[in-house]
């Protein structure tokens, strides 16, 4: 797609690589006149400026020079590292000038922008080269086999790469090579090129076909091929670019021939190496793969020639061609839509021929719109190959859980042996940054699964670094002992004991007032029992009208009396007498008259109105407000009131104050509101502060539970917000279980219920969707049409694959068996009786599609495998078989409980179908495997007895099922080894797989080209060697890799089996196991396997050290290893290492792999795992394959494990 | 700490890239040059191959999972000039829509937040970038900005839904009138912001200027709740950026350089809390970063082939305590 354009004829030259903007250098070009046959020149840099969408370039400078050129490059030399303009623009001229400009200068417009000129050269300067790897040399060709070197520093004086070649003649091309700096290579008009080395001083290779057609026009040295390069000729006789290999100089390695007429220029792309530019005098600017000579892309340009073409070193996917029309065009190879590109002829015809729309309809007449449109239609399509620079190597992204995934293109190394074809691996890990915020959050559930509260808030009471914290913690652990209002007053500073002392001191000082108080008694037994007469007096007087009123039984008055009198104790204690409602007035009214500092104390104590002192009290004294209502205050109105004081202590107090709200919360147990108050208090986006906070919540609430016995489940917005938080944040460090324990329950909160639901299927569990009537989601489809006659439960999900995932490493929990459940239900309510289990519905795949995932399962369970059977399976016979997901029209809500909700097609049960079968031995889905850690005896998973019980019976289970089992057995004869299902076992499977090797194996390359060979030319081994050529140790080394994995298939095949739910009974038919038997007998066979007895003969005494050596190795390895796959690993390599030890036996290997063998073992002896590679790597290239296959691998996965475990 | 949990063999043919999870962490989506794209299912450390997903005519470069709610549903696309959506159907997965409207490489697809529907957006190297958007009954509309970055749109990635003026507010049963805005960027050195008109015209709001080559990546942080709006953005030149906006009219975008590397930094992406940024430069490094207090960003992780340690100095951050 054409980007810009300019209209000169001119040389051209890109600013370099480290330059920003990307400027375009042009000088006029020597060789064309321009129609006014002016003789004047100049020297002009545009800026390229693609966010201009027009096509004009901007010009930046002009300088009018005296000289037309040649040549035009733009080095870097002196360039700075913030990318300024700077560089050198190094001219070649017409008369044997080299020029060198300051571009810097040319665009800020100054008249002095030489920087140092020297003539030196006879003819025309036609070649510049600058050094990439010096940028302070430039190379110089021009007649008479001149060239020269010159250093840009010490311009005065060039060097001579060597004498100059006979005969003289013109140098059109020269270039340095891309690899090695001392390399120049220089090519001239009549088809030579030479090779110059500047150490020697001389030439090194003259390269030339001999056809005397090459005439030179281009000449490149491969970017990354040190003795490759390709020449390009201008011949119409002969228009081919050839690839040249300077080690097999005697003909080109290969000849591009897809120019029809001379080739003008070429440009070799540094950024990919499979991109060469060419362009030629039929007019076509074409980019190929010089290492393939195919054509990528074909420029769309107009018909004239091209005689300059360049890559921007910037920006790889621009290119700038210049040609003999007058006319600079800048490219790009991405292709792209050539609308409105066209606009600019239009626009310069328009203008040309006038106003061409009088009547202003906004539409050019037609003679310009017929052009402009066939132009329109012309998408230009990009390079037939993606160019390397848009292939992303590499890549890490983040997923839920704080697991991040990532992947690398590491470059194949071929001289690295079997493990090194390239390998196509995705990382998943886990990434944990907040270490202290995890294990503190751990502490908390272990201590709300035990219990252990107290000594919980006793260690954080301890480890608080304030008063405040502490008090928190002390108020919070108050929660779970006993007496606890009491132990709130001690840490209020009202202990009893305290106070009972005090209060003895304080009347003691009265002058002890305790002994009145005995004597008194004394006195009041006294006075019954002497029975004494006393005097009534009933005078006038207040005395009078007292006695009178109790002689009467008038309490009311006799009170009122001595209340007048100002008898208070008189009038309380007839009172007392009078009854309560008296009582109660009279207090009401002693209250009204009395004025002493504590009696709205008493009087709250008396009338129990706390409400009053929590409302009125000072705030500062709401230690005491608080200890009263501690002391004083109902059950069912004590958190109100705490309550009441904390939102004062908040809303009124200070900021001192608003903290101590919390502890008033606390008292309350009122969890939302101390969310509310610590949060105003802390920063809540710390994650430890949080882990402070909800620390605190969850203790309180657990407290409140306690001792409260009210409903915790309800959860405020607040708190809920809080916990979600902390759950997320508790997710993103991976602990999604803990995450999911957190998670408050009983809440509606559309946020909760979204991450409940994601982390459930996170963690690989079916959502609780009965529990939850909310569904997270509403679900929206993309309806594929087909309203099936359940319309109505289109979203009812069903789940593709079997997957019974143990979760974690436990064995199953006795009695825990799966069930070939009919009801979604039914599977959901069974989780909570085997937490840690996931599982999920039979499979209601169709066939023959079971068979794949099914044995996949074993990869799952056998580490990384390679080995994959690829049975082509067409999806459309899915919907040829009666497949029937079992269908429950109950279940519509069930896409949560459910791990791949999908759309179903429903279609009703054809249990008809399967009613004809007898009842599969056992439910080819209900099968267990071991978690990774899961020790390989098969005899651990025998079940308990009692288990049986809870296998379904086949009427049981869902038609689905049943058919698919049908289905299994019916295939399973026409499947062969490795496509059998996962049941089969693995003595049949190993068979074929042996067969299948050799396909798998890419057998070497045949030689096809002088290059394989390299012919010991001392250049070649100076120079690197050709990397893409395909060595045939590397094709052979690679093939061991899936034989190997195929042999972890096997294992991985193998637990799964040994620990089948399936009854003993099952177990006994002696049936060799074939193809489509019932699953019953194949285990049997199974389990039959290793203790089959072969007689063996013994190993020779001289290779036993070969077995002891190796068996020791895997033996250290295993006892190093920790993770589960490198043990798998070595397992099966001890076991795979049979076949050598088998070899050994029968004595069939030949004495250079014994040798061998015996090198490896002493390297092992000595602990030199890496020599030991090395002989192996040695082994497996010069042995026969054959012979080698079937342990090499292994050992050098054992050898490699060693290496990696240090043992 | 940075540890390997799950090593997928994806068995493709040549060069991975990309690799996604889904929602929920336990499928694996993967493409590669080999044409293809792989689904594993990845739960406790498995490696299920669920589908291989054939249809593309060139090397696909990269891959999106839509929302769950609206199925399982993955989009793709390619050198080939398509952008395929694949859909599991009856636990098989097939093709549902193919989009054709690219003249050139189409190198970054983006799902829309979900709460606007399923929308695509999808950046191609003809410089366009065009939005698919679910119709109902199999149809997509597509809307296409032409010219968005001269040469080539590299990248494209979805602001989060945020309901302009209040930042915890809970939907009351009224859709929320989102502002929907994404940005790109591309072989121009631009990221350019994007925002929907209120005639569904979509609209360029912002350039951002910084870097002085190809911007290869661009990744809007997820919302956290804060005011703040933050993107990543990397480049050929070996530039991370961190540009952050404060003020709510989104208009003062101001940028922070967190490395320069020395090779060309492919790929940026934010964990979900936003608190840290993975960075996948071309010498196959991927580091992880951090800001700190002081607002400083710091590598606290080099991972290598998934492994790598976590420097602790600045994860913990300083208890806030009374």
């Amino acid at each position: 797609m054409k980007l810009k354009e300019v209209d000169r004829t001119a040389m051209q030259a890109w600013s370099p690589a480290q330059n920003h903007p990307i400027y375009l250098a042009t000088g006029t070009s020597a060789q064309q006149l321009d129609a006014t046959f002016s003789t004047s020149a100049s020297l002009e840099i545009f800026e390229l400026d693609l966010s201009d969408p027009s096509l004009d370039m901007k010009s930046c400078a002009t300088f009018s020079s005296s000289h037309r050129y040649h040549k035009l490059i733009w080095g870097p030399h002196k360039m700075d590292p913030k990318g300024n303009v700077s560089g050198v623009l190094i001219a070649g001229g017409e008369n044997g000038n080299i020029i060198l400009y300051d571009p810097s200068k040319i665009i800020a417009g100054d008249k002095e922008v030489v920087i140092a000129q020297n003539d030196k050269h006879t003819g025309p300067v036609r070649a510049l080269d600058v050094n990439i790897f010096q940028t302070n040399l430039v190379a110089s060709g021009a007649n008479e086999s001149e060239i020269y070197i010159w250093d840009l520093n010490n311009f005065a004086t060039p060097m001579t790469p060597g004498a100059k070649t006979q005969p003289p003649e013109d140098i059109s091309c020269i270039a340095w090579n891309r690899q090695v700096q001392h390399i120049l290579a220089s090519a001239s008009p009549s088809g030579r090129a030479t090779v110059w080395d500047l150490r020697k001083n001389e030439p090194i290779i003259k390269v030339s076909d001999h056809s005397n057609r090459m005439h030179c026009s281009g000449l490149a040295w491969h970017p990354d091929v040190a003795t490759q390069m390709v020449l390009a000729s201008e011949d119409d006789r002969l228009p081919v670019v050839q690839m040249w290999d300077l080690r097999f100089a005697s003909s080109p390695l290969r000849v591009l021939e897809n120019h029809a007429r001379g080739i003008l220029a070429i440009a070799w792309s540094m950024a990919d190496p499979e991109l060469l530019l060419s362009c030629g005098k039929d007019a076509k600017i074409l980019c190929s793969n010089p290492n393939t000579g195919e054509v990528l892309y074909e420029l769309p340009t107009n018909t004239q020639w091209c005689f300059d073409i360049q890559w921007c070193p910037r920006n790889p996917a621009v290119l700038s061609a210049a040609s003999f029309d007058g006319r600079i065009s800048v490219y790009s190879i991405m292709g792209g839509s050539a609308d409105g590109l066209r606009q600019k002829q239009v626009d310069k015809l328009s203008s040309s021929f006038g106003n061409l729309d009088p009547f202003g309809t906004g539409q050019p007449l037609p003679p310009l719109q017929i052009p402009q449109q066939t132009a329109q239609h012309n998408i230009v399509l990009p390079l037939k190959k993606p160019p390397k620079w848009i292939r992303r190597p590499v890549g890490a992204s983040f997923s839920f859980g704080g697991k991040l995934v990532t992947f690398e293109n590491v470059k194949t190394q071929a001289q690295q042996g079997a493990e090194q074809q390239q390998q196509q691996h995705v990382f998943i890990s886990q990434v944990v940054t907040e270490k202290e915020f995890l294990s503190r959050s751990d502490q908390l559930q272990q201590v709300v699964q035990s219990q252990g509260f107290v000594s919980y808030c006793q260690k954080k009471i301890d480890a608080s670094q304030t008063e405040f914290e502490k008090n928190v913690w002390s108020f919070l652990k108050v929660n779970f002992e006993d007496d606890s209002r009491g132990k709130y007053l001690e840490l209020l500073g009202y202990r009893k004991e305290d106070l009972g002392k005090k209060i003895a001191l304080a009347l003691n000082k009265v002058d002890g007032p305790d002994v009145c108080i005995k004597e008194g008694k004394q006195e009041s037994e006294f006075l019954p029992s002497a029975g004494g007469t006393f005097n009534i007096s009933i005078s006038g007087d207040i005395d009078g009208l007292i006695t009178q009123a109790l002689l009467t039984g008038n309490f009311e008055s006799a009170v009122d009396l001595c209340l007048h009198d100002n008898r208070m104790a008189d009038a309380i204690i007839l009172a007392i007498a009078g009854g309560q409602e008296l009582l109660a007035q009279t207090q009401k009214k002693y209250f009204a008259k009395s004025q002493s500092k504590i009696t709205r104390l008493i009087t709250a104590v008396v009338m129990k109105n706390w409400k009053e002192i929590v409302e009125s009290c000072d705030l500062k004294n709401w230690r005491e407000a608080l200890a009263a209502v501690l002391t004083y205050a109902k059950p069912d109105e004590f958190s109100a009131l705490c309550d009441l004081l904390g939102t004062r202590l908040e809303s009124e107090g200070d900021s001192l104050l608003q903290t101590q709200a919390c502890l008033c919360y606390i008292c309350a147990g009122n969890v939302e509101k101390l969310v509310a108050c610590w949060t105003k208090a802390q920063d809540g986006s710390n994650p430890l502060s949080l882990q402070d906070l909800i620390e605190k919540v969850v203790i309180l609430r657990k407290a409140v539970q306690l001792t409260q016995a009210m409903d915790t489940n309800t959860v405020g917005v607040l708190l809920a917000e809080k916990m979600s938080q902390y759950a997320n944040l508790l997710a993103a460090q991976g602990s999604i279980a803990a995450a999911l324990a957190f998670l408050p329950e009983n809440t509606n909160q559309p946020n909760i219920v979204q991450l409940r639901d994601r982390l459930c299927r996170a963690q690989g569990q079916p959502v609780p969707g009965q529990e939850s009537p909310k569904i997270p989601y509403e679900r929206q489809q993309l309806p594929k049409g087909r309203p099936g006659p359940m319309a109505g439960h289109t979203q009812m999900p069903r789940v593709p694959a079997q997957q019974y995932y143990p979760h974690g490493e436990n064995p199953p929990p006795p009695g825990f068996i799966m069930h070939g459940n009919v009801n979604p239900n039914a599977a959901t309510a069974q989780l909570p009786t085997s937490p840690g289990h996931m599982h999920t519905q039979v499979p209601p795949y169709p066939q023959p599609q079971p068979y794949q995932p099914a044995q996949q399962y074993s990869f799952g369970t056998g580490g990384s495998t390679m080995y994959r059977p690829q049975q082509p399976v067409a999806p459309s016979a899915s919907n040829a078989y009666p497949n029937t997901p079992y269908i429950s029209p109950a279940s519509s809500y069930s896409g949560q409980s459910q791990l791949y909700a999908s759309q179903l097609q429903a279609s009703p049960p054809t249990s008809s179908s399967a009613a004809s079968f007898p009842p599969p031995p056992s439910s080819g889905a209900s099968f267990q495997h071991g978690g990774p850690g899961a020790p390989p005896s098969s005899s651990a998973y025998a079940l308990p007895p009692g288990t049986t019980g809870t296998l379904p019976a086949a009427s049981e289970l869902p038609a689905s099922q049943r058919t698919e089992n049908q289905s299994m057995q019916d295939q399973a004869p026409k499947l062969e080894g490795p496509q059998n299902g996962w049941n089969d076992p693995p003595a049949l499977n190993r068979v074929p797989k042996k067969k299948k090797m050799p396909e798998n194996f890419m057998p070497p390359v045949p030689i096809t080209s002088p290059i394989m060979n390299p012919l010991g030319d001392p250049q070649s081994q100076m120079l690197p060697q050709q990397p893409s050529a395909p060595v045939p140790l590397s094709s052979q080394a690679s093939f061991p890799q899936p034989h190997l994995a195929g042999g972890q298939t096997f294992h991985g095949i193998q637990q799964p089996l040994g620990q089948l739910g399936m009854p003993p009974s099952f177990s006994k038919p002696n049936i060799e196991g074939a193809p489509g038997a019932p699953i019953g007998n194949t285990i049997q066979h199974v389990q039959s396997l290793p203790t089959e007895k072969i007689t063996k003969k013994p190993i020779p005494d001289e290779h036993l050290i070969l077995k002891t050596t190796f068996e020791d190795l895997i033996q250290r390895c295993l006892s190093s290893a920790t993770d589960p796959q490198t043990k798998r690993k070595l397992d099966d390599a001890s076991k795979r290492l049979e076949f050598l030890y088998d070899k050994l036996r029968e004595q069939t290997l030949s004495p250079t792999i014994i040798n061998g063998l015996h090198n490896i073992a002493r390297s092992i002896e000595s602990r030199n795992y890496s020599e030991g590679l090395t002989i192996h790597t040695h082994i497996v290239s010069t042995s026969n394959f054959s012979e080698t296959s079937a342990f090499m691998p292994v050992l050098k996965v054992v050898l490699t494990q060693a290496n990696k475990l240090g043992v | 700490m940075v540890s390997v949990i799950n090593t997928v063999d994806t068995s493709h043919e040549d060069m991975i890239h990309d690799a996604q999870m889904d929602y929920y962490g336990t499928r694996l989506a993967t493409c590669s040059s080999d044409r293809s794209v792989k689904i594993f299912d990845v739960r406790n450390g498995g490696q299920i191959l669920i589908a291989d997903l054939r249809g593309h005519e060139g090397p696909v470069w990269q891959v999106a999972w839509a929302h769950p709610m609206y199925g399982n549903i993955l989009a793709s696309c390619s050198y080939d000039r398509k952008v395929i959506i694949w859909k599991e159907e009856n636990g098989t997965w097939e093709k549902t829509h193919e989009h054709t409207g690219h003249d050139s490489s189409v190198n970054s697809v983006c799902w829309a937040p979900h709460d606007y529907g399923l929308i695509l957006a999808c950046g191609s190297s003809d410089g366009a970038i065009s939005l698919l958007t679910y119709t109902g009954e199999g149809q997509w509309e597509v809307k296409k900005i032409s010219n968005a970055h001269a040469i080539g749109c590299n990248a494209v990635s979805w602001a989060p839904a945020v309901v302009p003026g209040s930042l915890i507010d809970q939907p009351s049963g009224q859709k929320p009138n989102y502002i929907k805005k994404f940005a790109s960027g591309g072989c121009d050195n631009l990221i350019k912001l994007w925002k929907e008109e209120e005639d569904g015209q979509w609209k360029e709001e912002q350039k951002l200027e910084a870097h002085s080559d190809w911007v290869r990546d661009v990744a809007w942080a997820p919302s956290i709740g804060l005011p703040t709006s933050t993107i990543a953005s990397c480049s050929q030149d070996g530039r991370v950026f961190i540009w952050t906006c404060d003020d709510t009219s989104g208009n003062t975008w101001s940028p922070k350089l967190l490395h320069k590397f020395s090779d060309v930094v492919w790929h940026v992406s934010w964990s979900i809390t936003a608190n840290i940024l993975a960075v996948s430069g071309g010498d196959n490094k991927v580091t992880l970063w951090k800001e700190s207090v002081d607002g400083q960003w710091v590598c606290i992780s080099d991972v290598n082939k998934g492994q790598g340690s976590v420097s602790a100095s600045i994860t913990e951050g300083q208890q806030n305590e009374q």
